[in-house]
């Protein structure tokens, strides 16, 4: 779980930086995962470190991708661009 | 507004963006404070945050598609630009809250956790962080009002989502102060007065609130169904499940 969650969270770093938040719906995706597991990691003592690593990297991951992702998640905005 | 903000003269990052992440941080700030202070699981805590953006994410990307189904090409949609356009694209936010909540209670029969606890206690973090993304909608200009020519009118420039050059009600942040006040009543009911129905509080609220306001909302791509918006349906939804919930438990009792 620790290692799979360092994994996710290392991911969605380096989508959430280097996609300028064209992928950031998949790096969202796989920071949420990676913070689900690094929580769950977190709860085995023997594993607890990786698990928080794993955890600060996906939500590190996690910022970075709403930031850059995001357009408006309260509104039916950008439908427009489709048609 | 400003669509986009400079950070320290060396990025500018969208506005919106930049007040989502703001929102989940203060609202987690707060929810620390709030388990430091009681008997709840961090990592319980977390895993169950987890599954609840996860929900969020993809019921506001289904009600979005449901609501725009008629302009979304379909038989372009194994075309990766066109997908990926498509995942870029907007959110419901009433599809995320519905999608919130089912997926906190799968990840609840998942991992074995509390799952009604955890949402009473901490549903006020919904509305805290919808309150500053309603203001990330005023400044990047979506989401915006009729046009009005009263008192706090809002004139948003070119380039905004909004219409540029004309007086309109400052609904984004109306909503915004409306949403912060039903959250702090929350946390204040929640911590000091150990009030049970906080979900139903915030389900009923939030409705009427959302349900008056979508009359002052201006911005055209909404779904209207027998003259209601999709989001005045499903206020009216809300309204009455938070009323059949207060009820089933009363006569619990």
């Amino acid at each position: 779980m620790g290692v799979a969650s360092l994994v996710l969270g290392i991911l969605s770093i380096v989508i959430g930086l280097f996609t300028t938040g064209v992928f950031g719906w998949l790096g969202a995706i796989f920071a949420i995962i990676g913070i689900v597991l690094g929580a769950v990691g977190r709860k085995n003592p023997e594993k607890q470190g990786i698990a928080t690593a794993g955890l600060v990297c996906s939500i590190i991951g996690l910022i970075l991708c709403l930031i850059l992702y995001i357009a408006c998640a309260a509104c039916v905005g950008g439908a427009a661009a489709l048609m | 507004m400003h669509a986009y903000t400079n950070l320290f003269g060396l990025i500018n990052i969208p506005s919106y963006g930049l007040m989502i992440a703001t929102g989940v941080i203060v609202a987690n700030i707060i929810a620390m404070i709030i388990i430091k202070k009681s008997k709840y699981d961090l990592n319980d805590f977390i895993i169950m945050e987890g599954y609840c953006l996860f929900g969020a994410f993809v019921g506001a990307k289904l009600l979005y598609l449901i609501v725009s189904f008629k302009d979304i090409q379909w038989d372009k949609i194994f075309d990766f630009n066109y997908f990926n356009n498509l995942m870029l694209a907007g959110f419901v936010f009433y599809g995320g809250l519905i999608g919130g909540l089912v997926f906190v209670f799968l990840g609840g029969k998942i991992h074995k956790i509390n799952t009604q606890e955890y949402i009473r206690k901490f549903i006020f973090l919904i509305p805290l962080i919808h309150g500053f993304g309603r203001i990330g909608c005023h400044m990047a200009g979506c989401c915006y009002g009729r046009p009005y020519h009263g008192a706090f009118a809002i004139v948003f420039p070119e380039n905004s989502y909004a219409l540029p050059g004309v007086k309109l009600f400052p609904i984004q942040i109306t909503e915004a102060i409306l949403l912060f006040t039903i959250a702090f009543l929350m946390i204040y009911l929640g911590e000091k007065k150990n009030y049970y129905y906080t979900v139903e509080f915030y389900f009923i609220v939030y409705g009427i609130v959302r349900f008056i306001l979508e009359f002052a909302r201006y911005d055209e791509i909404r779904g209207i169904y027998m003259g209601l918006s999709t989001s005045q349906w499903i206020s009216l939804g809300l309204i009455i499940i938070a009323v059949g919930m207060i009820i089933k438990k009363k006569r619990q009792k």
